[in-house]
């Protein structure tokens, strides 16, 4: 379970999240969903431990990520990209990747082949195209067989196939179980993927909740995502 | 094995891993090794009746370029081309332990460079030009440059985690050991330079003939004091490295 206890985060003068509070609970898909610079990469972050919270906190199975031996195992992270030096292969980014959570090197040909890289496990993550390098970034997160998956905009820059493969792929392991969270700016997008909604606009969390109670009342999908976050229709 | 001992481990094997899937770090290495070679062999061939081991000793400088750029990519090939210090941070949290494992990745290599260059170095100045006279103190002045070395590369990691790009502290540091020094200019103004890093510990390196200032340091002194730099930076960047967003 990942949980956001009355996050806040200053950025200078400015307040980026501003008492940010929800769950994402195990067996679940939990979609965050926001338009553009409402905070859903920041709360991320600061759940990953990369970025200080100015006050509250964010925990992984009630502990803060920066408590956490070997993480990997815990939990499976996706930023932006495939987080990879670019001039590294994505065997190499793999590897290092799982020496440092002493994780067994067989799991890289796995997970390679998991994503559908084999035949570029040699390639520079430089030269890997936009899906391929959020195919290598996923491949990381799934190296220690975490129970958790947290994913900033999974979809894209994946084909339509490579969207269709994703979404069987976390939908799987939150079956299994697994606790999944992920963003996105589309309400469409998720739509067919998440059990819960959480939604944020201009660092507030506006809505959560299973995804019809949250949708209830609205004629579309678009016309909830705009009613809830104030956005124009 | 202690649950911090074989964190330590572990990241120590990662971050050794990735440098040495580095390409800038086979060019250092490079730099430093065949560099002197090279430039020992040169000063031999123009200088016929010079001392092969002098001749060594003044290529060291080359095996310090090959330094720092390691001590420089280390940490700036993080911030940039991908921006890979997401992945390492989500991985290894503790951040004082990935900059340790940093520096001991580095220390090691440079350690090695240095070992391999000024044998080579010498081997190849008396091969064009024979042995030569005697110089001064040859095996303590090489070994007092590989911990030159070492330190710089250290202080050169340091610094690149305060500017998170490779470009300003590579310029700076090669530029201060070669072009001009910013210590060596300081010392004009008052003595007291000669407690900065690069000046303290010069006497390992150089004789004390071939010095330009005339009251530095001796050679352990001042490579104790050279020493207490290195670690004071690292230890100001591990704490810039924890209160600091990724
Ligand atoms: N490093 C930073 N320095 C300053 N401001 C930042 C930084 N990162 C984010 N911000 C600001 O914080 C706010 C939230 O940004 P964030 O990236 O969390 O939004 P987001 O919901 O992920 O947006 P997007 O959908 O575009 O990815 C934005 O106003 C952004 O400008
Ligand atoms: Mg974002």
């Amino acid at each position: 379970m990942l949980t956001f206890d009355d996050v806040v985060k200053r950025r200078g003068a400015r307040e980026v999240l501003s008492g940010v509070t929800f769950r994402a609970e195990p067996g679940r898909v939990t979609a965050f969903l926001g338009p553009n610079g409402a905070g859903k990469s920041s709360t991320l972050r600061i759940l990953l431990g990369l970025d200080r919270p100015t006050s509250g906190r964010a925990l992984v199975d009630g502990r803060p990520y920066l408590a956490l031996r070997r993480p990997l195992g815990v939990i499976g992270s996706v930023l932006d990209g495939s987080g990879a030096h670019r001039s590294r292969s994505a065997r190499q980014h793999l590897a290092w990747v799982a020496r440092s959570n002493g994780i067994p090197r067989r799991r890289v040909g796995e997970v390679l082949e998991q994503v559908g890289l084999t035949d570029a496990a040699r390639v520079r993550a430089g030269r890997l195209s936009l899906g391929m390098g959020q195919r290598l970034g996923l491949a990381a997160a799934l190296l220690g067989k975490p129970r958790a998956l947290v994913l900033d905009e999974p979809v894209n820059g994946l084909d339509p196939e490579g969207i269709r493969w994703i979404r069987r792929l976390l939908r799987s392991h939150a079956e299994a179980g697994g606790t999944v969270l992920l963003s996105s700016h589309l309400m469409t997008e998720v739509a067919e993927l998440a059990d819960d909604l959480v939604v944020i606009a201009a660092g507030q969390v506006v809505a959560a909740g299973p995804l019809d109670a949250v949708t209830a009342g609205h004629p579309t999908l678009e016309d909830a995502f705009f009613a809830l976050t104030g956005g124009a229709s | 094995m202690t649950a911090a001992v074989a964190g330590a481990v572990d990241a120590v094997a990662a971050e050794l891993r990735k440098v040495l899937t580095l390409p800038a770090t086979l060019g250092a290495l490079v730099v430093a090794v065949l560099g002197p070679v090279a430039l020992a062999a040169l000063t031999a061939s123009q200088n016929p009746r010079g001392s092969a081991a002098e001749a060594a000793l003044a290529a060291e400088p080359l095996v310090m370029v090959g330094a720092i750029v390691l001590g420089v990519v280390a940490v700036s090939s993080e911030y940039g081309g991908g921006r890979q210090i997401a992945s390492t941070f989500a991985a290894m949290p503790r951040r004082p332990a990935v900059l340790a494992a940093k520096a001991a990745v580095v220390a090691v290599l440079v350690a090695a460079a240095a070992a391999a260059a000024f044998p080579a170095a010498l081997l190849a100045a008396r091969l064009v030009a024979g042995p030569g006279p005697d110089a001064d103190g040859v095996l303590g002045r090489a070994v007092g440059g590989g911990v030159y070395a070492v330190l710089t590369a250290l202080i050169a990691l340091a610094i690149t985690v305060f500017a998170r790009s490779g470009v300003v502290p590579l310029v700076v540091l090669v530029a201060n050991g070669s072009v001009v020094s910013v210590s060596f200019l300081l010392y004009q103004v008052t003595p007291l330079a000669r407690y900065l890093p690069d000046l303290a510990g010069m006497r390992m390196v150089a004789g004390e003939d071939r010095l330009a200032i005339d009251d530095a340091l001796a050679p352990v002194a001042g490579g104790l004091v050279m020493a207490a730099w290195t670690a004071a930076l690292l230890a100001v960047a591990a704490v810039v490295l924890v209160r600091r967003d990724a």
